[in-house]
């Protein structure tokens, strides 16, 4: 596609570009390309069409294969977008057409009118109350009633009600108007009508998302009939806290307790005659989240999934299947089954399903859960229509596998599932890739449209006494349900200090945030207590609000009463609700004694070093080298291109070599970036902004010192050599990748092979390596097809343990089918069986045949294996000399496996591509950009903020012992030999205390958790309540 | 644990005649899932297409003569794969192979088939007797359609009823037809599915001289079996025509106002799709309009309708074949309506009709429950 193009990556060059770029749908995937892009220095314009932003992601319960809370991992996404300056959040808004080009695109945006002022709208929710009209609740999948002025859903934002115009009496047939007069900030206006918008932007990113599948469609499910069948996404709203039944699941024909429940899976994918051929992706990793909650909400449960390849391919996909497997009364059936019908009496529903090749079982179910796919919104294609934007056949963004996020339009990028089924990790990283690859060609306008967020003047309360607000917040009901939250108000207001204390629904919904903004100002309050989640969720939320209300930040004290209180002593209400106030009385206490603390700024270095020369650290340095960034390329062979050297074509049939040889001249041809081959690493130091790396190049191994303000970690993976099936003692035993390149240099044996015989998951999720290569079945199908194209006559059979062609890589599996390839499933407890006969001329493959039930003995001139994908060996010393973590399977680990899929836990150093996990080549060029565009917001940034509450050394007392020196994980305090005292590194220093435990002189002070303070919790722990 | 290899040759005759659609298959068992004879007793489609595909089958089982081609799991598959077509292969190399595999019933209908044109034993010169008196006169090249009977209503006294029910609609409509009468073969579509391929084309390409000799361009069929294979297989062997089935008609002619219905049939009328009509050819709308015309009718669909009906068992060549008491689809339906009421099972298929007049003899219920045509219910209102 880009062939013919001018090259994306150039910057513009008439007139200067517009430094603004805009997200079309501001789900997950829209909201981070929004967040990376506005922290880089660009005006971003977030539309959607929905009244609030939040898109699937809001309506989901928990996420995998975490388990966290959806919203309560999205939210504070959401307070930043709406609190960013730089962010214009346009919702009920649709495109209707872009004109212009690239660097210049005027955008008409038609707004639809919510009836409702959000100026001054507070989404406090009385004229709900008032509203007549009961609607279909969306955001609860249709499960339950809302009024039709309404707030989309607790957390929406903006949190501004809003009028359904098709129900509402007043717009329909001019009556009522009961809500108008409830509001007492006259909020809601009739009058309003729709708005046109004339946008200018550099760049546009397309992320509209899309709809789950409709089963009423097929009627073999009996969604429509029976009561007890419902939709994946209904079951997410069942389990929610926030959904109809408050989170205690019920079954829809009568409310009684189901026992049993049954999930069908490929409900609208991988099916022709449902007319959506491809595989949704993320299904089966939901239905197994769904089986996992499942269990803590009702323990007793039995449940059955049944599936046709369970597909969990992702980061700790396969480690999350196993313990959905593990889990008592849970089952994995291979079978599709259908739906026979339902108990009159019960309503029970009987699914009936082959075992194997002999029997057939029916079973009855109080529940089923139908795992609907993915599909694309008419919306979509009547958005692409408008915008000359072209789809494929199912619906979903025609780009290519090499120029992931690139569309037909110049200027105009796409991410998401509007690209195809993918799940939160990569619909973000996508998203990541497209805000690199949009602001790009915007460099030189940089900056020219963005605004600083302004906070009033900080307050100096020195020598005032305590004046405490507390925030009791119920957290939805995750701890209202265990801990009684009035009671704790309370009991806080009577504590000392304490000059206010109220509870919240959300303490970090928007709405909240304001209150307290304005309660610390009309109360005079000088400090804030939030008693609620962990404060890995929204402390700088709420440190953000001190900073609105002129309270220095640091001022403030969270205690969690949710994972220390609510969610582990749930069921003993009486004897939470004390521990709760125990913990409001402690954190009260050290609040009173907490001083301001600042962040000292400092300069940064505006260079990175991306450590390996693959396909994604070269498409990251060029993203970062074509945003005005100097780069280090440091590769550890003599040659660039890593895992990809040895691949010829992707699935799609792209042409790899032409691919990466001129992505190689372009690494090697542009002036901003520096190729350091034969390198590798011998020290490294420093922080973000500032690292310090001395390299080792070359034959010589001369030392070269480089300053960089972020580090890329791209140092990929390798192949695993197989032990088994004869490999590496019959030449006749190949590997994928071998017999990709055989294939390539059209080899005789190759040409002349009359059987073929493909074993997959060779070293992969066993229990060496508990995890899935992700990328070999794709190379299976890729490769047979290739071999089909050589000879059809070819046999080529492919035994699989689950066959995992994700997403549209579906249809090349049936491709493959159509074309005569046999696929045999064998189950990792009966491993095929290779041999040699005939003085090693030709090879037996022994496999059992499932539905057969008999051994099926296959004869085959090359068996290929599909060789798992394993992590270099160096990873563990480059762990420990970056100080990066590492996941159980040897890969880096990421700060968030959800929403932070690019980012280290430690401040300014990435990761993309192989060394982060298995995936295939335009996987690692979205990831390369997408580590990119997160480089770019500390780069964009002139100077940098150190921690405030870091630790502080008292001269006097210090004896220069250097015993925190050593111990000092971020190298962040020594001994000066100027002063012979200890020095600490207020940019380094996180605060972690290790070095004030280790003193013998007590000289070391953790500011805001010092001895007096940590001393205050204690002794108001032991005092009485 | 036995050792087997794929059977090549076995294999190849397999595709030759017909049944590569196995290669698409990757066993997730929605057939089997679907097909109705598990209501009954055990039967595993996805099994015997995994035989197939190594050519591993085994030509003594009786199962290759269960199906009934009612299409469930053709509609279902998520791969498309043409089920029915495996199942018809292997039922044309059993023939071919071992002719006296096939069940006795089954010969003796083919042995008709070939001497007299129909598989009912019947003389081809007593076809035309069901037009007795209806002033039906034989196909001219003027005429409009050629009304095609079906073998059932020729020489099945019951259903000769149902033929001249439609005769009248017509002749009251004033669509001008005739037939071909002892010209006629039988359509060959079961025997077709029975796996006899020769027996089918010969019977094809004598109806096709015949209508093609006597200038037919539109067939009206009763029987939704004649439509799909004059549809579907005949322009293949030269005989291309325009095929309607009575419901399209009389849907068609009521619409039109060209039928006026002059009496009430105050029933409850429970009308069940016929395989092939509903299915295979998606015809679910026009039958029902045509019920629902009829003044006073109630109408009422079944249990499972529409594309989810169960079959009669009657298709695929089995309305010749013996179906042991207790595993009889037709019973199961029977049943279902009287419980839900009806004074009439209506239905537009011949095999259809036959089945349930069975069970409804067999359950005695015979004077409580009714089996009907749609064509003899307009026909009672006109």
């Amino acid at each position: 596609m880009s062939e013919n193009q001018p090259d994306n990556r150039m910057p513009c060059a008439a007139e200067k570009p517009i430094g603004a770029v805009m997200v079309v749908g501001a789900g997950v995937s829209g909201i981070q390309a929004a967040l990376d892009a506005a922290n880089s220095g660009f005006k971003v314009y977030l539309v959607d069409k929905a009244a609030s932003i939040g898109g699937k992601m809001s309506q989901l319960d928990k996420t995998f294969p975490t388990n966290d809370c959806s919203m309560c991992i999205l939210s504070p996404k959401f307070l930043e977008c709406a609190t960013n300056p730089n962010i214009s959040i346009l919702t009920d808004s649709e495109v209707d057409a872009v004109h212009g080009e690239a660097g210049n695109f005027t955008v008409d945006l038609v707004q639809q009118p919510r009836y409702v002022d959000s100026d001054k709208c507070t989404g406090c929710g009385v004229c709900a109350e008032y509203c007549p009209v009961g609607i279909t609740d969306e955001y609860n999948a249709g499960l339950s009633k809302v009024k039709c002025i309404h707030l989309p859903f607790p957390q929406a934002v903006p949190a501004v009600s809003v009028v359904d115009p098709s129900q509402c009496l007043f717009l329909q047939r001019t009556e009522c108007q009961i809500c108008v007069p409830t509001c007492n900030v006259r909020a809601i206006d009739f009058h309003q009508q729709t708005k046109k918008h004339e946008i200018q932007v550099g760049s546009v990113i397309l992320a509209p998302g899309y709809d789950v599948f409709d089963p009423s469609e097929q009627s073999q499910y009996g969604y429509d009939r029976y009561r007890n069948v419902v939709t994946s996404l209904e079951y997410e709203r069942l389990l929610s806290a926030s959904g109809p039944n408050g989170g205690v699941l019920r079954r829809p024909s009568d409310g009684a307790t189901p026992l049993k429940i049954a999930w069908i899976q490929c409900v609208g994918s991988r099916d022709v005659a449902a007319g959506n051929p491809y595989c949704s992706s993320v299904c089966c990793m939901v239905a197994m989240k769904q089986v996992i909650l499942s269990k803590e909400h009702i323990p007793p449960l039995e449940m059955v999934i049944l599936h046709n390849d369970v597909r969990a391919f992702g980061k700790g996909f396969e480690r999350y299947y196993e313990r959905a497997k593990a889990l008592d009364g849970v089952r994995f059936e291979w079978a599709k089954p259908s739906v026979v019908g339902e108990d009159p009496e019960t309503h029970a529903v009987t699914l009936r399903y082959r075992l194997d090749g002999t029997r057939v079982r029916e079973e009855a179910f109080d529940l089923v859960v139908l795992s609907v796919g993915l599909s694309s919104p008419p919306g979509n294609r009547a958005l692409a229509d408008r915008l000359g934007i072209s789809l494929g056949e199912e619906g979903f963004c025609g780009t290519s596998a090499l120029h992931p996020m690139e569309t037909n339009r110049s200027g105009i990028y796409a991410c998401g599932v509007f690209c195809g089924p993918m799940d939160i990790p990569d619909s973000v990283t996508m998203a990541g890739g497209a805000a690199a690859m949009a602001t790009e060609r915007l460099g030189r306008s940089r900056g020219s449209l963005v605004s600083e967020k302004s906070y009033p003047e900080e307050r100096d309360i020195r020598g005032e006494p305590p004046r405490v607000g507390v925030f009791v917040c119920h957290c939805g009901t995750n701890i209202v349900k265990s801990v009684a939250v009035s009671d704790v108000v309370a009991y806080a207001e009577t504590l000392g200090g304490v000059v206010h204390a109220q509870e919240d629904t959300f303490s970090c919904s928007i709405d909240s945030i304001k209150r307290m903004v304005r309660t610390i100002k009309e109360k005079d309050l000088n400090r804030v207590v939030v008693a609620a989640c962990t404060p890995r969720t929204h402390e700088p939320v709420f440190q953000d609000a001190l900073r609105q209300a002129g309270l220095n930040p640091f001022l403030f004290e969270m205690t969690n009463i949710r994972e220390h209180c609510a969610w582990v002593h749930m069921g003993d209400k009486k004897r939470a609700t004390q521990k709760a106030g125990d913990l409001v009385r402690m954190a009260t206490a050290k609040a009173g004694m907490l001083t301001p603390l600042s962040r000292r700024p400092y300069a940064i270095q505006h260079a990175a070093l991306v450590i390996g020369g693959g396909i994604s650290g070269m498409v990251c340095a060029l993203s970062l080298a074509n945003q005005g960034i100097k780069v280090h390329l440091l590769e550890r062979k003599n040659v660039l291109g890593g895992m990809a050297g040895r691949l010829r074509y992707t699935v799609e049939g792209d042409d790899v070599q032409a691919y990466l040889k001129r992505l190689i001249e372009r690494v090697y041809h542009h002036l901003l970036v520096q190729v350091h081959m034969g390198s590798e690493i011998k020290d490294f130091s420093g922080y973000v902004g500032n690292f310090r790396t001395t390299l080792l190049t070359g034959a010589q191994k001369v030392s070269v010192e480089i300053q960089h303000g972020v580090t890329v970690v791209a140092t990929g993976a390798q192949e695993f050599k197989p032990h088994e099936y004869l490999y590496g003692n019959n030449n006749q035993v190949l590997t994928h990748l071998e017999l990709e390149e055989e294939i390539h240099a059209e080899n005789d044996r190759i040409k002349e092979c009359r059987s073929l015989v493909m074993i997959q998951c060779v070293g992969s999720r066993d229990d060496e390596r508990p995890y899935c290569s992700r990328v070999c079945c794709g190379q299976a199908v890729k490769n047979a097809l290739k071999l089909k194209e050589i000879n059809p006559e070819m046999k080529i059979y492919v035994l699989y343990r689950d066959m995992r062609t994700y997403g549209l890589m579906e249809n090349a599996y049936r491709d493959a089918a159509d074309q005569g390839v046999t696929f045999i499933r064998y189950h990792e407890t009966d491993k095929p069986e290779v041999t040699a006969k005939g003085g090693g001329k030709t090879l037996q493959v022994l496999v059992t045949e499932p539905t057969l039930g008999k051994k099926l003995m296959l004869e085959a001139d090359l068996v290929s294996l599909a060789a798992a994908t394993v992590p270099p060996e160096n990873n563990h010393s480059l762990s420990q000399a970056l100080k990066i973590p590492l996941n159980a399977d040897g890969f880096f680990m990421e700060a968030h496996m959800k929403l932070r899929p690019v980012d280290f836990p430690t401040d300014g150093i990435f990761m993309c591509g192989l060394a982060h996990n298995p995936k295939r080549i335009s996987e690692s060029v979205a990831q390369g950009y997408a580590a990119a565009s997160r480089a770019m917001t500390v780069l964009s940034q002139e100077e940098m903020r150190g921690e405030g509450a870091i630790c502080r050394v008292n001269a006097q007392r210090c004896t220069g012992c250097s015993v925190c020196e050593e111990v000092c994980p971020f190298h962040a305090v020594a001994v000066s030999p100027e002063s012979g005292v200890a020095e600490v590194n207020s940019a380094l220093c996180k605060g972690c205390g290790l070095c004030a435990a280790s003193c013998r002189s007590s000289a070391l002070d953790v500011m805001g958790n010092n001895e007096e303070q940590v001393f205050s919790l204690l002794l108001a722990l032991s005092a009485n309540s | 644990m036995e050792t087997v290899e794929p059977f090549e040759e076995a294999i190849d005759l397999i595709k030759d005649a017909g049944g590569d659609a196995f290669k698409l298959c990757f066993q997730c068992g929605l057939c089997t899932a679907s097909c109705p004879w598990n209501t009954v007793r055990t039967f595993m489609p996805h099994r015997m297409i995994c035989e197939s595909r190594y050519g591993l089958v085994d030509l003594e089982d009786e199962s290759w003569w269960q199906c009934t081609t009612c299409n469930q799991c053709v509609d279902r598959c998520p791969r498309g794969v043409a089920i029915t077509d495996v199942l018809g292969a292997v039922r044309n190399i059993l023939l071919n192979f071992e002719y006296r595999m096939a069940p006795v019933s089954l010969r003796s209908a083919m042995g008709s088939l070939s001497g007299e044109g129909n598989p009912w034993g019947g003389e081809r010169k007593d076809r035309s007797a069901w037009t007795k008196d209806t002033g039906i006169t034989p196909f001219e090249s003027s005429h409009e359609a050629l009304y095609f009977s079906c073998c059932v209503p020729a020489y099945d006294t019951r259903l000769g009823n149902v033929a001249r029910a439609t005769g009248r609609i017509l002749q009251k409509a004033g669509v001008s037809f005739g037939t071909l009468g002892n010209l006629e073969s039988c359509c060959g579509e079961s025997v077709r599915k029975a796996g006899n391929r020769e027996v089918f084309e010969s019977l094809a390409k004598k109806n096709i001289e015949a209508f093609k000799k006597a200038e037919v361009k539109e067939i009206i069929t009763t029987s939704p079996h004649c439509y799909t294979t004059f549809k579907n297989d005949y322009p293949e062997l030269g005989g291309i025509f325009e095929v309607r089935h009575v419901t399209q008609v009389l849907d068609r002619l009521i619409g039109q106002g060209e039928i006026a219905f002059t009496k009430e049939v105050k029933k409850k009328v429970v009308y069940h799709d016929p395989c092939y009509l509903g299915r295979h050819n998606g015809i679910y709308d026009a039958p029902r309009r045509v019920l629902e015309s009829i003044p006073g009718l109630q109408l009422m669909d079944e249990l499972n309708a529409r594309e989810n009906t169960l079959c009669c068992g009657g298709g695929g060549g089995r309305i010749w074949m013996e179906t042991l008491k207790g595993e009889r689809f037709s019973d199961i339906l029977v049943a279902q309506a009287a419980q839900q009421g009806a004074d009439i099972l209506a239905t537009a298929c011949p095999y259809c009709i036959l089945n349930f007049k069975d069970s409804v003899a067999t359950a005695e219920m015979d004077g409580n429950l009714e089996i009907m045509d749609v064509s003899e219910l307009v026909e009672m209102a006109l």
